[in-house]
């Protein structure tokens, strides 16, 4: 894969500070979702600061796109343009009075028309979540809100790479699962995703890669699962284990045998229990599964969708992504699921519900791929339907 | 927290969708034609209005609205009573007497004039609750522009307007934390918490504003702001009743002008 970012060397001291970045090498693929842990202090900001230079290393270099960062104005602001930055404190992001100005923000300093702006702007807001803010004072918004405009405003600049310091901090669980939601929405449209968090049940199972950062110093990167299932080291970053490689590192000490992916959601927990436990096996479940009804929130006629529930078939429904919950709020549709939501549908299907998922275009592979790996490795004969 | 800040009301009222050019003529227009009237006919009809439109058209909350006029009326209220008493012109209606060489003294002329100037103050002060509960201030920048304000004062204002919200969250925070330590005990602990807020104000607004340089820098400032997008929509119709209303008002004007209650 191709690598969008690369640090060589990277040192960097703050002022009469200690050392923030000791020596720090990594690279950044195009298209990955990265976290970055580590405690307070580990100088994780810093090193987001660096990927859109904010900051300027004492030493070593950086690399966009294989070219070598430079420090003037100009290739400053086009640094900035593709790797968009959004502040862990929505407040100190925001700067015009209303939510349209500060999202036009950027595109108007970029020079884009009248016209461009205002449909950039329209596309951010529809694509956060935010239809009608337009004109509302940024101050009297949310927290959640708030740092809904916040990405917007990055998004509105179009740029490659999102980086965001401590995307959920100070939100509540379901604005946090949003967020998250969000995150991957932006992902799928091609983006490449870099967060700080210290929030690792939030963390494994969304990022493909980790990187665990300490003391100044990249202590360790790998696949989450790699990374949090080595106790001693999550402990000495002060971070926890998931919750579920706490339950399978119990188990596997009472003799469960150990199997080649850790589990990453309920569902992996849940197979990984069904074969080795003595439940029912998965490969023995009766061939006969529920089906996965599958509808494009964005083309989808409400009638059709109602005449699905009302049928009785459609044990839970769940929404994937901002569009899809837009749709279900409009039509009045009580979501089940809005995060994580291809599995929990996997889940009922095996228990033999039906469910239904709305989505939009861009995620209908994501569904297919997830739904077709799992019928292969568990023989199951899970359908997704979608056209009914 | 909630505070019910006149801007919020000017947010969300039933007027917030007219467009703000036809509420600030309407608004300004009959501050001008008040003003300038002669007689106090005009600024009664003028209350009458615009309490009509603040209060039922835009259905703003009766007791929020007399609880604000109450503060201007009552300065208004006190200076008129000076003018009442200390001018002296046509019949005596009432003479009390202080001392001997002193009498205070009401006459035909003082109490017009008193009651002509309180109306004007009245109805002054009601065209311009008018706008500021109808009109939000995030409106006006994009008026301002159109009217060719030069475009550093508009952007320095829409900093300004947005960093009150947040000097003013601020301030409720530290001062919530202060009393909750029980910082305003006794008046000299009052004084020092008082103190105390202003100081980390200031390093706390010193800091805004290297952050705020900051998000610029990260979003490519370039000198620009945007305006909001403008597409209230303008309706030449209503803008067209605001005219003719305020053009009644001023044939009023012309018929009733030197009219007085008491006669010279």
């Amino acid at each position: 894969m191709e690598s969008i970012i690369e640090l060589k060397n990277v040192c960097y001291k703050y002022p009469n500070g200690p050392k923030a970045l000791d020596n720090v090498s990594l690279k950044i693929n195009a298209g990955e979702k990265i976290a970055l842990v580590g405690p307070n202090g580990a100088g994780k900001s810093t090193l987001l600061l660096m990927f859109n230079g904010m900051l300027k290393p004492d030493s070593g270099e950086i690399l966009f796109n294989g070219e070598k960062v430079t420090y003037n104005k100009e290739a400053l602001r086009e640094l900035r343009r593709r790797v968009g930055f959004v502040f862990q404190n929505p407040d100190m992001q925001a700067i015009a009075p209303t939510v349209f100005q500060d999202v036009a923000f950027g595109p108007v300093n970029l020079g884009m028309s009248r016209d461009e702006v205002r449909s950039i702007v329209l596309d951010a807001l529809n694509d956060t979540g935010l239809d009608g803010f337009e004109r509302r004072p940024i101050h009297q918004l949310s927290g959640g809100e708030k740092k809904r405009v916040a990405m917007a405003g990055i998004l509105a600049m179009d740029p490659d790479v999102l980086v965001f310091d401590e995307p959920t901090s100070a939100l509540d669980p379901a604005g946090s699962e949003d967020i998250m939601e969000l995150l991957d929405e932006m992902q799928i449209n091609g983006k490449t995703i870099i967060i700080s968090t210290h929030d690792v049940e939030l963390a494994y199972p969304w990022a493909d890669r980790v990187l665990l950062i300490k003391g100044g110093n990249l202590i360790l990167e790998g696949k989450p699962g790699d990374v949090f299932y080595n106790k001693n080291l999550v402990k000495s970053c002060k971070l926890s284990m998931p919750v579920l490689l706490e339950l399978y590192e119990g188990l596997a000490e009472k003799g469960m045998p150990s199997i080649e992916t850790l589990p990453k959601s309920a569902l992996d927990f849940i197979t990984y229990l069904c074969e080795n436990c003595g439940l029912q096996k998965m490969k023995e479940n009766t061939p006969i599964s529920g089906d996965i009804y599958l509808a494009d929130a964005e083309h989808v006629s409400p009638e059709i969708v109602k005449d699905l529930l009302e049928s009785g078939r459609i044990a839970a429904v769940g929404a994937m992504g901002t569009k899809a919950k837009a749709f279900a709020g409009n039509e009045n549709i009580s979501l089940e699921f809005t995060y994580g939501v291809i599995d929990k549908c996997v889940l009922k299907a095996i228990n033999k519900k039906n469910t239904l998922i709305l989505s939009s275009g861009g995620m209908f592979d994501r569904v297919r791929t997830r739904v077709e790996t799992f019928n292969q490795e568990y023989d199951q004969s899970i359908r997704i339907i979608e056209n009914f | 927290m909630y505070y019910e800040f006149m801007e919020n009301i000017a947010q969300n009222n039933r007027l917030s969708d007219i467009h703000p050019g036809i509420k600030l003529v309407f608004g300004l227009g009959c501050i001008l034609i008040a003003i300038s009237s002669q007689s106090l006919i005009v600024p009664l009809l003028i209350i009458a209005i615009t309490m009509f439109a603040t209060l039922v058209l835009a259905k703003i909350d009766l007791k929020f609205y007399l609880m604000l006029l109450t503060v201007p009326l009552g300065f208004a209220i006190i200076s008129v009573l000076v003018i009442i008493f200390l001018r002296n012109s046509g019949d005596v209606l009432l003479s009390i007497p202080v001392f001997d060489w002193f009498n205070i003294i009401v006459s035909t002329g003082s109490l017009n004039e008193g009651l002509l100037i309180f109306a004007r103050v009245f109805a002054g002060m009601c065209s311009l609750f008018f706008i500021a509960l109808t009109t939000p201030v995030t409106e006006l920048f994009t008026i301002a522009a159109k009217c060719r304000i030069p475009h550093e004062f508009i952007d320095l204002a829409m900093l300004i307007y947005r960093f009150i919200f947040v000097l003013i969250e601020q301030a409720v925070q530290i001062h919530s934390s202060q009393v909750m330590r029980l910082g305003y005990g006794s008046t000299k602990e009052a004084i020092n918490s008082y103190g105390m807020m202003a100081g980390s104000l200031f390093i706390n607004t010193w800091v805004a504003g290297e952050d705020l340089m900051k998000a610029m820098d990260c979003r490519c400032y370039d000198g620009k702001f945007a305006l909001n997008d403008d597409d209230l929509k303008f309706s030449p119709k209503l803008m067209i009743y605001v005219i003719i209303i305020l053009a009644v008002l001023i044939i009023i004007a012309i018929y009733t002008y030197g009219f007085t209650l008491f006669g010279v």
